[in-house]
């Protein structure tokens, strides 16, 4: 874990170009498709040593992800969250940073939401709704920002500050649900915090006679206005510009008077917000409540989603879909396939190593030598 | 709250137990990072190597051969890590969570395959407790170190080695070199890649050993994802361990006090409220993070640390 | 006089760039040779190729008569070759005696600390060059840690000492230090080649000079039988640009003051050591001098990009020694930095984003923070059309176009908001016949147009035919400022290189 390339008082020094894909051959969806045919081929490889029919098992998973309306809505209800969280993880990765604090940012955006949720419970949902979905945002937006302020006042590797900051909000969450002052008794008997209260629900959308049991909540409409914020933030605002103009040339924003050290707080700030928002959807839609441990699996997820849809929104948006495809398949493909579903794991891990080995490519091209050495 | 519970025997005997695999991924990290490659797949190698233990203690009912292939298993995964980072020159953070996601996916997949849902056997053979007569026999200290697995003094052992290694050979003092100054060593001609590669390789199977520890002395068996993060933990102790060995062994220790704090002060109190142990558990990566930011004392991470190193010119 | 190493022919290119062009370079045993020439005339590259970190095209090395293969540093070692960088080789956190024994430490694998230090200590009294061995690096002022690289390549035994401009971070005194401890290797049987462009050192120490000039050999002296402007002569050489008629500049009021100015370089030792200088209205002033010495710096305590140890710098009337470059930019200052890839351009935008970079935030621009895409695409069309750039698509991402386009899209950003000063470095590196010259067209509109040019730059032909007045940069102060008229090559070569105006007004 270095200090110091994260140093320097003009901002991220080299941001390595698998996190920002912008040289000419990485353009378009080449990579990230090639990457995921090569996953699942080697998945299928994997699953036939095993003694396994690979074709069934991609059948189930398939099966089970978009079968009927029902797999459908599972599949999107994993979806939401994902993508909200790629989106964070996006967000960051623009400006050159790298935020693996997702989760840890979307479980204080949830503690937030709880929180607020449950404690004005007689609030019309006019008024707790938006209430309980802006203290998720700003909770998560907080935690995120100390990241970017301890990189931007002390050159603090933001890498470690956000794992760590993981760590860290798992453990307050254990002591706040176990027996802290958030702890409530349920029907489970798991540790979980207080009901929120009905208008903080963000409501079913696709009514019970259409799709039966249908947990698909309104919180999807929410995803999709984020991802549009995301594209309109990053490119139709001057903060935007500005985000991408230190993610890609520091040095020349800086001399314009783009101060990179400010930016870095902003943006994660924003990704926290972003994350953030993906821990209050799970409270307001899903769960109702804070459970402890709930959804832990969507910070490292989200990374291989915004490194997969290559930092854009429509690819943040397929990416969160297919790993969610995978996810929901998976669990179907474990029960009427006898697949363990850790398959699923492992042809992620496949798809986030390839992407990470097509910097091959890029070294290999850049090898001829440059001009600068020869100016001794 | 009595003195027993915060620094009686039996809490220290834990906090060592718990210190254990934190500070064999600490010590691979060490390795690694010394030559300048960032490995975050440790935890990965860990799990690597606690599983493929078990299978192997199972299929050969040897237990030297069991902790041999678990150290094939880690330092094979480290390897492939090794090949994205320094040959094709990969972002190092990507390719090591890519390596730790294959490595629990994978030792939960196979766990299913071969043990299902009934678990692994029971009546492996595992790695014994060292007894040694004339420490057990102490009164206080005899309670606490006396009785330790056989894998606690292993990596004591592995401490002094690697600190002598690494400040009183002449390998060690190539590896922080290529570690510090890449181009420097490259001019005298000492071989950066191959020397990054061994780093990287070895810190897979000490990681390993942690795994081996959990899985094989600690509980006989294997459950999925049985490194809970110790891993990263062991990271964050070598950070806050300033990348030496005797460093990392002190934060491990630490933060395996920390940790065997929050079990022995479960249901205590303090006056009418129940001790939140739960936050005792966050100290360990507070402090990484207030060291790492200079407000206690320096950590500085070597120079070329998480940066590939391009040959010029040609 | 055996002649100790031949090198023939050498030819070295990087990409588009001829670095070397059929070099020769002839060095007798026992002989200290000066191998001189002006920033990017190949002197580093040839070394590098005798060092074996780089493979040179063509031509050959001879080592005493005998064929030298230098695939790398170890064969150059091998042969006896050691090389002192310019930036050091040293692993900062190691002390001086394990800098110097790495990859050779002869002995077990255990580290014998005592052995070592007794071992370097041998070798310090041997050559009477002194340092601490069990000194941290880190520790240790630039001139000690010198020693240790010299130490470092005497260790191995090395008979053929390579300096790569080895005073450059040095004192004067350090200087002197040094010059005694080559001396003195040459009275110990050593032969030295010496990379430097500094006239002083060049007749102080050395026997023999070979000169280069743009990758090719420009002449071969003997010390003792030439003087300063010879040597001046060659490295500058003799192309001529017509100097351009231009109306007198009279006494216009001061755009920018620049008063007793220090600054730090990247590596904490002194860039700029007390600057004075003065730019008026309508007046072109060209700071000559070869890189390194402080002309980096200079431009970017102007911008705010580096802080200001003290003294001060005043547009207008106001001091902005401390203000950050957005405030800068807000009193009337441009910008063209000398690398555009990097310091002028975000390579993967548009053309159209580019030429509103710093602008992005206010109308016509953006309103309430919200950009409007159509204006700012008309005016990047409206200015890829005015500043030539070629094709005028707005729309093309900047890294695709070629040098010179990429620098006429920085001109028409700095130049189109009407600035009151503009601090242009290196404009036109790298640029083509075509773009330079119209690089230089824009440049004197601007100065037509009353605006106060502050112009960086190593090419003496861009200066002589563009400035006002020149002002030459060495070792981090203004040695001298001169109308441009009395501006000759021969006088000019001579203070760049460091030399004292009294002898150069001669």
């Amino acid at each position: 874990m270095t200090l110091a390339s994260s140093a320097s008082p003009t901002g991220p020094a080299t941001a390595p170009s698998v996190r920002q894909p912008t040289s000419q051959w990485s353009q378009g969806p080449a990579v990230p498709v090639v990457s995921v045919l090569v996953a699942l081929l080697l998945g299928a490889i994997f699953v036939l040593i095993s003694g396994h029919n690979p074709i069934q098992a991609y059948a189930a998973l398939l099966f089970g992800a978009f079968g009927s309306p029902y797999d459908i809505t599972e599949t999107l209800v994993i979806a939401v969250p994902l993508t909200l969280a790629g989106l964070s993880v996006a967000v960051a990765f623009r400006t050159g940073l790298f935020n693996i604090g997702a989760q840890g940012q979307l479980f204080v955006g949830a503690l937030a939401a709880g929180w607020t949720g449950a404690q004005f419970p007689d609030l019309p949902g006019v008024v707790l709704l938006p209430l309980t979905l802006v203290s998720g945002v700003l909770g998560g937006a907080a935690y995120g920002a100390i990241a970017g302020w301890l990189k931007a006042t002390r050159g603090v590797n933001e890498v470690i500050t956000t794992i760590m900051q993981n760590y860290i909000v798992v453990f307050v969450m254990h002591w706040l649900l176990q027996d802290g002052p958030m702890s409530a008794p349920n029907a489970l008997g798991t540790p979980a915090s207080s009901p929120i209260g009905a208008g903080a629900i963000l409501p079913i959308i696709i009514p019970n006679s259409l799709v039966p049991l249908s947990r698909l909540h309104a919180g999807v409409l929410l995803a999709v206005i984020a991802v549009v914020v995301f594209w309109f933030l990053l490119w139709r605002t001057s903060l935007g510009y500005e985000l991408r103009a230190v993610g890609l040339g520091a040095r020349a924003a800086a001399q314009a008077g783009i101060d990179p050290r400010r930016r870095m707080i902003m943006v994660m700030g924003i990704a926290g917000g972003f994350a953030g928002l993906a821990g209050m959807i799970q409270v307001s839609g899903l769960f109702h409540r804070v459970y402890d441990g709930f959804s832990s699996g969507f910070g490292f997820d989200a990374i291989a989603v915004a490194l997969l849809g290559k930092n854009s929104p429509i690819g943040i948006t397929l990416a969160a879909l297919l790993f969610a495809a995978f996810q929901r398949g998976g669990t179907i493909m474990q029960s009427n396939a006898g697949i363990s579903s850790h398959l699923i794991e492992i042809v992620e891990a496949i798809v986030l190593f390839v992407i990470a080995a097509e910097t091959i490519v890029r070294a290999i091209a850049s090898r001829r030598g440059t001009p600068a050495e020869a100016l001794a | 709250m009595s003195l027993e519970v915060l620094i009686g025997a039996g809490v220290l005997a834990t906090a060592l137990r718990l210190a254990t695999p934190i500070a064999f991924a600490a010590l691979g990290g060490v390795i690694t990072e010394r030559s300048g490659v960032t490995n975050i797949a440790l935890e990965g190698s860990m799990i690597m190597g606690a599983f493929f233990g078990i299978v192997a203690a199972d299929k050969t009912g040897s237990l030297p051969i069991a902790i041999a292939v678990a150290l094939l298993a880690g330092l094979g995964l480290a390897a492939l890590h090794a090949l994205a980072s320094v040959t094709f020159r990969a972002d190092q953070i990507v390719s090591g969570m890519a390596l730790n996601i294959l490595a629990l996916g994978l030792t939960s997949y196979l766990n299913y395959e071969l043990y299902g849902t009934t678990g692994t056997p029971a009546d492996l053979p595992t790695v014994p407790p060292l007894v040694i007569p004339g420490i057990s026999a102490l009164p206080f200290v005899g309670e606490v170190i006396g009785k330790q697995n056989a894998l606690v003094w292993v990596m004591f052992v592995l401490v002094v080695v690697l600190q002598w290694f690494l400040f009183r050979t002449v390998p060690g003092l190539r590896l922080r070199a290529v570690g510090e100054h890449p181009r420097a060593a490259d001019t005298v001609g000492i071989d950066v890649r191959r020397t990054r590669y061994w780093a990287v390789i070895a810190s897979g199977a000490i990681a390993a050993l942690g795994g081996v520890f959990l899985s094989m002395a600690i509980s006989g068996s294997f459950t999925d994802n049985m490194t809970n993060g110790r891993g990263f933990i062991g990271l964050a102790a070598m950070i806050f361990g300033r990348w030496t060995p005797v460093g990392a062994l002190v934060a491990s220790l630490i933060f395996g006090y920390g940790d065997a704090l929050s079990v022995s002060l479960q249901g205590q109190s303090l006056g009418d409220l129940r001790f939140p142990v739960q936050l005792l558990s966050t100290i360990p990566y507070v402090f990484t993070i207030l060291a790492v930011a200079g407000f206690v004392g320096r950590s500085r991470a070597p120079a070329a640390d998480g940066l590939p190193y391009e040959s010029e010119g040609h | 006089m055996t002649v100790l190493l031949e090198m023939r022919g050498i030819s070295k290119r990087f990409g588009d760039l001829q670095a070397l062009d059929k070099v020769d370079l002839v060095v007798n045993e026992g002989e200290i040779h000066a191998l001189v020439g002006e920033n990017g005339a190949g002197k580093t590259t040839l070394m590098n190729i005798l060092y074996g970190l780089y493979h040179a095209d063509a031509g050959t090395i001879r080592i005493r008569g005998k064929d030298a293969h230098i695939a790398g540093p170890r064969d150059a070692i091998a042969l006896g070759i050691g090389m002192i960088h310019q930036h050091f080789m040293l692993v900062p956190p190691l002390t001086v005696a394990e800098n110097i024994v790495l990859g050779d430490e002869r002995g077990g694998p255990v580290l014998d600390t005592k052995a070592i230090e007794a071992r370097v200590r041998k070798i310090e009294e041997q050559f009477g060059i002194v340092v601490d061995p069990p000194a941290r690096i880190e520790d240790l002022p630039l001139g000690l840690q010198q020693r240790v690289e010299i130490l470092k390549v005497l260790y191995r035994g090395s008979e053929l000492l390579i300096f790569d401009e080895p005073t450059a971070v040095l004192t004067p005194q350090e200087v002197d230090e040094l010059f005694a401890i080559v001396r003195t290797l040459r009275s110990e049987g050593k032969t030295l080649i010496l990379i430097t462009h500094k006239l002083r050192e060049v007749l102080a120490v050395t026997d023999r000079i070979t000169v280069l000039r743009a990758g090719r050999n420009a002449a071969e002296l003997v010390t003792k039988d030439t003087n300063a402007t010879e040597i001046a002569q060659a490295m500058v050489g003799r192309e001529l640009h017509e100097i351009r008629p231009r109306q007198a500049v009279g006494t216009a009021p001061p755009i920018l003051q620049i008063s007793r100015l220090e600054a730090l370089s990247d590596r904490a030792t002194p860039a700029l050591r007390g600057v004075d200088l003065v730019v008026r209205e309508g007046e072109i002033l060209g700071v000559a001098g070869v890189g390194g010495n402080g002309q980096s710096e200079l431009a970017q305590c102007i911008l705010g990009l580096r802080p200001v140890v003290d003294g001060t710098i005043t547009v207008g009337s106001v001091d902005i020694a401390h203000d950050d470059p957005k405030r800068t930019r807000e009193r009337g200052v441009a910008y063209v930095p000398e690398d555009r890839r990097v310091e002028g351009l975000v390579l993967p935008f548009t053309v159209a984003d580019n030429f509103i970079l710093g602008k992005q935030d206010r109308a016509p621009f953006a309103r309430r923070g919200v950009l409007d895409g159509a204006t700012i695409m008309r005016e990047g069309e409206r200015l890829a059309k005015e500043f030539d750039v070629r094709p005028p698509n707005a729309r093309a991402i900047v890294g695709t176009l070629s040098g010179g386009n990429q620098q006429k899209v920085v001109l028409g950003r700095e130049i189109s908001e009407s600035p009151r000063l503009i601090v242009v470095s290196q404009p036109t590196r790298g640029l083509d016949i075509g773009s330079t010259e119209y690089v230089h067209e824009r440049l004197l509109e601007q100065r037509a147009r009353g605006c106060g040019i502050l112009l960086i730059s190593s090419e003496l032909d861009e200066i002589r035919a563009l400035s006002d007045r020149i002002a030459v940069m060495f070792e981090g102060r203004i040695v001298a400022t001169l109308p441009s008229a009395e501006a000759t090559e021969q006088r000019l070569g001579l203070l760049m290189a460091g030399h004292t105006e009294a002898t150069a007004a001669r």
